[in-house]
């Protein structure tokens, strides 16, 4: 709660700044509009538009996308714990794959999946898989080695092993790989759908941005933006939060504390 | 985020510090990509606007789309620019105080598609999709305009566009796959209709149901009654580069080939062969302005078109 509080707050300083900045730089509304224009954009996309299905739309694809992600992130990592041939072939894909930006890829997507949700939801996979599979393979590095010794003495199977020893005893790694994927997943989408245009009819919060713009509604602009804003916010305080809470922190092994 | 506001602040308050001029005059002017700024592009390389303005520090920015341009006249980087009248009017409409003062180009604009089946706007299924630069071009408001009268609902393609370079929205279509037609211009449209199996369904004239103007130039309220010395001498220095067109394309041919790295020959076609026609009319404004109004994307028009065009008078 405490966090809440704190966070409420300096948002609630920082749109004090935004309206001051308004109120001294004598900003055209066109350049900066006031908090007031952007609620009143955000409104009539809601009532007028159809902003609310857009939101939908883009935490569909994201979350098809991650869920997508989750799974071969799973397959990769039981890949490289099984042997040292397959330890290694994973560790070259990440090298190769993990800094290859999305966006960088979106040609060659077009390419081979055009311009549909099915390349929306390829990018957000290639965005979130990678450092879903490092953070899993640093989880299991971390691990103790008396845990895997137990298990040993235990005479577990490899997959009794991995479920029952390895994933839960790098949860806190899996978590902070999921909020990772989630906030590049999120990223890459809103780039990818302003430049794939409309899925699924109305397109989602990206295409909601990009055709504020280039109908120079400036305010709507900022209302998309703010969607952006809020839903990484709830996301991260609300949805990861508990999560977490639930979790590890209650178990006592986050990373953080 | 918290960091990503802040940044967004300072960069506002860096753009609206910058951009003021001192004493001697400078113009930065903005185009974007394409045979159609051909005047523009020989009125640079052969240095006809510093011939006439030897006091003015003349800029040249290329900037990717109209919305680009638009944001950089706003925030005070960009003096002139170059672009598509239905831009102009949206920018007119929301505020920015600029106006029209000259038109640079007429082009042969089209609709293209490999599929056999459509005929005409009606043939289109909801799954198939159009390319064209992005929503609020030109290319979009005939295509509303053309859907409207065919089809009797301007925005029936709205949800079916997908946002495409030109270049881009050609080799879309000719990988015969996601996209189903394109809305383009020239060189684009003799490129694609010259590929097997290509045919155009739709073409600007047929949607506008007359004559209009491509690209017009637009200046700001700001240099125009500061300098309205450094407009006019543009605009000399943009009919010298038409006239060298028409009289001597092989030469224009030339000077835009590094600028294109296209064959000079090439250029030499598209410049003479009709589907691009220079001059410094500006036809059209009233029929977009009207369409642009009824169909929503306007809020308002001006009493008198003075109000957004140089020296007309009415």
């Amino acid at each position: 709660m405490k966090k809440t509080g704190e966070r409420t707050g300096w948002i609630f300083l920082l749109i004090l700044l935004w309206v001051a900045l308004i109120r001294i730089g004598g900003f055209s509304p066109l350049i900066l509009p006031s908090p007031r224009d952007v609620l009143k954009a955000l409104y009539e996309g809601f009532t007028q538009g159809n902003l609310g299905w857009q939101i939908l739309i883009s935490m569909g694809l994201v979350l098809t996308g991650l869920t997508a992600a989750s799974v071969s992130a799973l397959l990769f990592f039981l890949v490289s714990v099984s042997s040292r041939a397959g330890k290694s072939f994973i560790e070259t894909l990440t090298i190769i794959f993990h800094p290859l930006a999305g966006i960088a890829l979106l040609p060659v997507v077009i390419l081979w999946f055009g311009t549909g949700a099915l390349s929306i939801v390829f990018i957000i996979l290639h965005s979130a898989l990678w450092p879903m599979v490092t953070n899993l393979s640093a989880g299991y590095q971390s691990l103790p080695e008396t845990y895997l010794m137990v298990g040993r003495n235990y005479e577990l199977s490899k997959w009794r092993m991995s479920t029952k020893i390895i994933l839960p005893g790098s949860l806190p790694y899996i978590l902070a790989g999921l909020k990772i994927s989630w906030s590049r997943s999120w990223r890459a989408l809103i780039s990818a759908e302003m430049i794939f245009g409309a899925v699924f009819k109305t397109g989602g919060v990206g295409w909601y941005i990009f055709s504020r713009r280039v109908f120079m509604d400036t305010p709507g602009m900022f209302a998309g933006i703010t969607v952006v804003i809020i839903i990484g916010i709830l996301m991260e305080d609300l949805f990861f939060g508990i999560l977490e809470k639930k979790t590890v922190l209650k178990w006592g092994m986050s990373l953080e504390s | 985020m918290r960091i990503s506001l802040t940044v967004l602040l300072v960069l506002l308050l860096t753009v609206s510090c910058t951009g003021k001029h001192g004493d001697t005059v400078q113009l930065t002017i903005a185009e974007q990509y394409g045979l159609a700024y051909a005047p523009l592009q020989i009125a640079k390389e052969e240095g006809y606007i510093s011939e006439l303005l030897p006091e003015t520090t003349v800029e040249w920015v290329k900037l990717g789309n109209t919305a680009a341009i638009r944001e950089a006249i706003l925030g005070g980087k960009v003096d002139m620019g170059f672009m598509g009248i239905p831009p102009f009017l949206i920018g007119w409409d929301k505020g920015m105080k600029w106006k029209i003062f000259t038109g640079l180009s007429k082009a042969e604009l089209g609709l293209i598609t490999w599929r056999d089946d459509i005929l005409d706007l009606k043939d289109f299924g909801p799954e198939d999709k159009i390319a064209l630069p992005q929503p609020g071009s030109i290319q979009h408001i005939l295509l509303s305009m053309a859907a409207g009268k065919e089809l009797g609902k301007s925005d029936a393609f709205d949800n079916r566009l997908v946002t495409m370079k030109h270049p881009d929205g050609m080799s879309a279509l000719l990988s015969k796959r996601d996209v189903t037609a394109h809305f383009t211009s020239p060189p684009y449209v003799r490129m694609e209709m010259k590929e097997p199996g290509m045919h155009m369904i739709l073409n600007g004239e047929e949607a506008m149901g007359g004559d209009f103007t491509f690209i017009v130039g637009a200046v700001t309220d700001t240099l125009h009654e500061k300098h309205p010395e450094v407009v006019e001498a543009v605009k000399d220095a943009l009919a010298k580069a038409m006239v060298l067109i028409k009289q001597n394309p092989g030469k224009a041919s030339a000077i835009l080939k590094d600028e294109f790295s296209l064959d000079e020959k090439e250029i030499y076609t598209y410049l003479t062969d009709g589907s691009l026609r220079y001059s410094e009319d500006i036809e059209g404004v009233p029929d977009f302005l009207a369409f642009m109004k009824n169909s929503g994307y306007l809020k308002k028009t001006p009493k008198n078109l003075n109000e957004i065009i140089i020296g007309v008078d009415e």
